[in-house]
């Protein structure tokens, strides 16, 4: 990671990034374990959108890694990626809405009929 | 400035996926105005969208041909690549978009008769575009970014389609279950481009190339690696991560299956091949593809033998054919990409045909149980020998196409000195003529009381499906315009190589 960092001449600021490194990587250990354990479908959405959420915070962080530069090239990808991810997790609360309607619950573990 | 540019250079799109952006966008209007005149102007419009597809398909085969070193590279307006997204299509990509304007195009026209009774079919053809469209964008994207905009295009078009039935059950804990764990490899694949990115300061193909390849193992590789196999993984449905397919594919409507296990699958594939020739040697990634080829054949061939549901049975057996197409990919050669590749298209070929035949047994005997369709096979001859035809050549006999491409798979399997995943994948291949043909026997046997007196599926559907029959025997007999495409597609993703990168470096 920190083969990134070429020596040239400017503000030689860097931020650090371990501390960015651990947040991610709690954060898809709780979206994982979110998605594992909780049983409600809105829930289990809020899980991925963690998930989501934690790979776009790395991104960003991993943007700052050049001395003397933002790159621009993450930040512009995270901003159409948190659009893309909001649309799954819409289309995700639409089919929870009409799973309500067959099942009459939210619980995931009602949703087995299908079987094999 | 950038307005400038983009007059000048103009918004260049490939012809295909233009074709079916602008279509898919158009459909609701077109729909609108057919329910105003009455006529069947959307259903025209849909067809008439997959058929100038598959013509834009062909255009590009010229253009591709005619470059000078077969990449040609698009981009709109603004920064050029390296700095700014783009489409590189070499071979490979024309190859997987006339597997997919193929299908699509026969798809089309079998859904027409399909859903003439279902409501809100503007908005169905409507999908199916978009969801076509996300898979021209795949085959075209020149770098992981511009790959995942087109994967989440692809992807919720599907997740909506699986569930489009939503006045069942069945399909909506199907669609939900697809979009839960399609999403989470969504957000693993968004892990992978931040760490592609953490490592080389790129995501476009060309330069990615240039730079992880060949140097040695760290353990951000691995985890890239791994982060790679279940962000693709999902969606191509190898089999620690399989589970949402047996539930997703049959609840479908039968075209949608059809494309699903065709079409949509094998792209999820062609992303996880074109990343991994493109970041890893073949040498680093062979025995890991090599475990999951074994694990997902086998899983797929034992649990389809335990079916009692035809397209639940069909599901399984794409995730065995899944199996199959990794040992291309494990052997890591020319001769193995070009048996994978060869394998993608055939097998669109004879799972559409199989979903979109039983899907007419289906829509006639109105059950999808093996049992309750004893003896169906009499009412409706050709649909049930076109299924046959396709159970023949998934099974791999000889003089059907998939007898050609699966010799390629597990003899390139072989070259590279692995003979026990060959002997595995022919094991596997016997084991899974049981079950087709225990299909076949019960489909033609005496019929039972409620399925007599039943009549031939509507024209247009057996009509695609005798078409595709022939396309299935004709690639049998005569393979070598198929495998020559192929060859060069092959040739394209493992030794096109410096052409793919200098293309962006210049």
């Amino acid at each position: 990671m920190h083969s990134l960092a070429k020596d040239k001449e400017g503000p030689r600021v860097m931020y650090p990034i371990t501390f960015f490194i651990v947040t991610t990587a709690l954060l898809f250990v709780f979206g994982l374990v979110a998605l594992t354990i909780k049983r409600d479908l809105v829930r289990l959405l809020i899980g991925i959108e963690i998930l989501f959420n934690a790979a776009n915070l790395f991104f960003v962080a991993l943007s700052t890694q050049h001395v003397g530069m933002i790159d621009p090239l993450p930040q512009s990808i995270v901003m159409m990626a948190l659009v893309l991810d909001g649309t799954v997790i819409a289309v995700g609360l639409a089919l929870a809405l009409n799973v309500f309607k067959h099942y009459k619950t939210f619980d995931i573990r009602k949703l087995r009929r299908l079987k094999w | 400035m950038v307005g400038q540019a983009m007059i000048q250079t103009g918004l260049q799109l490939p012809l295909p996926l233009l074709i079916s952006l602008i279509g898919a966008m158009a459909t609701p209007f077109i729909g609108i105005l057919s329910e105003r005149t009455g006529m069947k102007l959307k259903e025209a419009w849909f067809v008439l969208v997959s058929a100038a597809s598959l013509g834009g398909v062909y255009q590009l085969y010229n253009m591709v041909k005619a470059a000078p070193d077969g990449v040609l590279l698009l981009y709109s307006w603004g920064q050029a690549p390296p700095l700014s997204g783009c489409l590189e299509i070499d071979m490979l990509g024309v190859y997987m978009s006339f597997s997919i304007a193929f299908l699509g195009l026969l798809v089309s026209i079998y859904s027409i008769s399909y859903m003439e009774h279902e409501t809100r079919v503007a908005e169905f053809y409507t999908l199916v575009t978009f969801m076509i469209a996300g898979m021209f964008g795949i085959a075209f994207a020149g770098d992981l970014f511009t790959l995942f905009v087109f994967w989440e295009l692809m992807g919720l078009s599907s997740y909506v389609l699986v569930s489009f039935l939503k006045q069942n059950w069945g399909p909506i804990e199907a669609g939900f279950k697809y979009l839960l764990m399609s999403a989470t490899a969504g957000a693993f694949l968004l892990l992978s481009m931040a760490l592609l990115y953490g490592l080389t300061g790129t995501l476009n193909f060309g330069m990615l190339a240039n730079s992880i390849r060949g140097n040695p193992l760290t353990p951000w590789t691995v985890l890239l690696f791994s982060t790679l196999i279940v962000g693709f993984g999902v969606k191509s449905a190898i089999v620690p991560m399989h589970t949402w397919l047996p539930d997703a594919h049959p609840e479908a409507p039968s075209p949608i299956s059809a494309l699903l296990s065709g079409v949509v699958i094998e792209t999820g594939l062609y992303g996880l091949t074109r990343l991994l020739f493109v970041v890893f040697e073949p040498s680093v990634f062979k025995l890991p593809i090599a475990a999951l080829a074994v694990l997902t054949m086998t899983v797929g061939n034992l649990l389809a033998l335990l079916q009692g549901d035809l397209k639940r049975m069909l599901a399984y057996s794409s995730i065995a054919q899944i199996g199959y197409m990794l040992v291309g990919l494990s052997a890591g050669t020319v001769y193995g990409a070009q048996g994978l590749f060869l394998h993608v298209f055939n097998h669109s070929m004879m799972k559409g045909l199989a979903f979109l035949a039983a899907g007419s047994l289906i829509h006639i005997g109105n059950t999808r149980n093996i049992e309750d369709l004893k003896g169906i096979g009499r009412a409706m001859p050709l649909t049930t020998m076109g299924l046959f035809v396709s159970f023949m050549g998934l099974g791999g006999v000889p003089a059907t196409s998939g007898f050609i491409s699966k010799f390629m798979l597990f003899s390139s399997a072989i070259e590279v000195g692995m003979t026990w995943l060959t002997v595995i994948g022919v094991l596997n291949s016997a084991l899974s003529m049981a079950y087709y043909l225990r299909v076949i026997k019960t489909l033609i046997s005496d019929p039972i009381d409620s399925m007599k007196g039943l009549k031939e599926a509507p024209k247009l559907m057996v009509a695609v499906t005798v078409v595709m029959t022939l396309v299935v025997i004709l690639f049998g007999v005569w393979p070598e315009p198929a495998v020559s495409f192929a060859e060069s597609a092959a040739e394209a993703l493992v030794n096109g190589f410096n052409a793919y990168i200098g293309a962006i470096i210049g």
